[in-house]
């Protein structure tokens, strides 16, 4: 981009950006550590960082493939998730009927707090992968469903009456227009969804499953094996940080035109 | 001299979201010739970009008619805006070419040409988001000739551009009309630039909009910045605002009460 002239990309952030976030993160781990071997806490009420980054190699659990579970469930969840969200969004856009006619339910599920459907849900499709799967569904499309709706009717009217007045028809309007307009939109609605994403995976092991970094989390609770609940928070955040990066980084290589803020 | 298009008596009505009915314009006939540059000049709300739509073919007018001659091929507008409403998302190349893209006409080197005439050469991978306010119009512009269409309608084409870059624009888009003899017709409030661009102005009424009064303008057709001190320059921008005074007062009239007697 450099390259043509009069671009204005901003540059990325210096060492004054990120030097100050970067130390308070260390300073906090340091004075954790410290709080904790000066009162002597003991690991189950609330464990040190050190005694977290143990956890992770003393070899009882399997880390690898209680975050791949996780993450597998999330990613798969949050896929389905985008794709029912844009389907839904395009049928809403397209039809003002069928945008009436499903509007209540959409509203319905969204004000209710979905993490209290969990229970139920297995009652209607038992314990199985599909039901944990279902409830990261619900999750994460609803903010897809409003931000592409949004993305594809919140268009430029002058650019839509510009390819009116060159006879172009509805399907050019929508493809060359609605579609690229809310590709911005619909990456704001996938930051949303991948930590709905989460959310969903680990309410959904906590309801019902015996394996995946919810299921570890309550099993500790059990056990008052504290350490390793804090282990998997440790990569939680990890995983959080990881797929909104991921978003972040798609969005910038789908839309080198987008300046956002 | 051949038109491009023809009003006669064309009216338009708009029913409002509270169920009003608005009449927007009326009677207006009035026509455009093949090569030439006509302003449309008129108060705020007086249905100059009603008359763009109903000429673009978007709407349909509720009376009157509206002949478009197309000397053969379709009859195609290209069409400026307010702002500049440019996609974001493509490129000051892209950008220009959408049109061609629309009517599925080739691109044989229209859109390089435009590039180069804007003085745009090395932007052409620019996105919008990079460009300044003034290259943004510029970008524009070009987007509405690189079709050549029959007409060019341009709509306040320099509202909120600053005071000098708005004469530059105007220069350069007087230089564009006459390199590629297009077709104009131009929707302002700014008489200056209305003298400046056309050959005919058409002074509008407040709403509903008829045209009350067509000023030539006898300055060669070739039009530079020097022109502004014309003579002739100032005798047809006299006329314009003087119609424009005079329907304001008879406005303004209209809504004072009359002071009682005695």
């Amino acid at each position: 981009m450099a390259s043509s002239g009069g671009t204005r990309r901003p540059g990325l952030p210096g060492l004054a950006n990120y030097g100050l976030p970067a130390v308070s993160f260390v300073a906090g781990v340091v004075l954790w550590q410290l709080v904790v071997e000066l009162f002597r806490i003991p690991a189950y009420l609330f464990p040190s960082p050190a005694a977290i980054f143990q956890v992770f190699f003393d070899g009882k659990i399997n880390w690898v493939q209680q975050t791949l579970i996780t993450l597998n469930e999330a990613v798969t969840g949050c896929v389905i998730g985008i794709i029912v969200g844009f389907v839904i969004a395009l049928v809403i856009t397209l039809s003002a009927t069928l945008n009436k006619i499903l509007m209540p339910y959409i509203v319905a599920l969204q004000v209710l707090p979905k993490v209290a459907i969990a229970p139920i849900i297995y009652i209607l499709l038992g314990f199985s992968n599909t039901s944990r799967i279902l409830l990261i569904v619900i999750l994460t499309f609803f903010p897809i469903v409003i931000n592409v709706s949004t993305g594809l009717t919140d268009v430029d009217r002058n650019l839509v009456f510009l390819l009116q007045s060159l006879r172009a028809n509805k399907a050019t309007i929508f493809y060359k227009v609605r579609l690229p307009n809310s590709l911005p939109y619909f990456f704001d609605g996938l930051k949303i969804g991948v930590s709905g994403a989460l959310v969903g995976a680990i309410v959904a092991e906590f309801v019902s499953s015996n394996s995946g970094l919810g299921f570890l989390i309550l099993n500790s609770q059990y056990t008052f094996n504290t350490v390793a609940a804090f282990g998997a928070f440790t990569i939680l955040t990890a995983l959080g940080l990881l797929l909104y990066g991921a978003v972040v980084l798609a969005a910038r290589q789908l839309m080198p035109w987008y300046r956002s803020g | 001299m051949a038109s491009v298009v023809v009003l006669e008596h064309v009216g338009k009505h708009y029913t409002t979201v509270k169920g009003a009915e608005v009449q927007a314009v009326k009677d207006v006939s009035l026509s455009v010739h093949r090569g030439e540059t006509v302003a449309i000049v008129g108060p705020s709300g007086c249905g100059k970009s009603t008359l763009l739509r109903l000429i673009a073919g978007v709407e349909t007018p509720g009376s009157g008619r509206i002949g478009r001659e197309t000397g053969g091929g379709q009859f195609i507008v290209g069409y400026v805006f307010q702002d500049s409403s440019l996609m974001r998302w493509r490129t000051v190349y892209d950008n220009i070419k959408l049109p061609l893209e629309v009517v599925k006409k080739p691109d044989l080197g229209n859109v390089d040409r435009l590039i180069g005439m804007i003085g745009m050469k090395g932007f052409e991978r620019s996105y919008p988001a990079e460009l300044s306010g003034g290259m943004q119009r510029r970008v524009s512009i070009a987007r509405a000739f690189v079709h050549e269409p029959s007409i060019v309608l341009m709509d306040e084409p320099f509202t909120g551009v600053d005071e000098l870059t708005k004469e530059a624009l105007q220069t350069e888009l007087g230089s564009l009309i006459r390199t590629l003899r297009a077709t104009a017709l131009l929707v302002t409030h700014d008489i200056e630039e209305a003298v400046f661009l056309s050959d005919r102005i058409f002074v509008m009424s407040h709403r509903p909009g008829t045209v009350v009064e067509e000023v030539p303008v006898n300055l060669p057709p070739a039009r530079d910045p020097s022109m502004r001190s014309h003579p002739e320059f100032f005798a047809a921008a006299t006329r314009v605002r003087a119609k424009l005074l005079e329907m304001h007062a008879m406005r303004v009239d209209a809504a004072t009460p009359a002071p009682p007697a005695g």
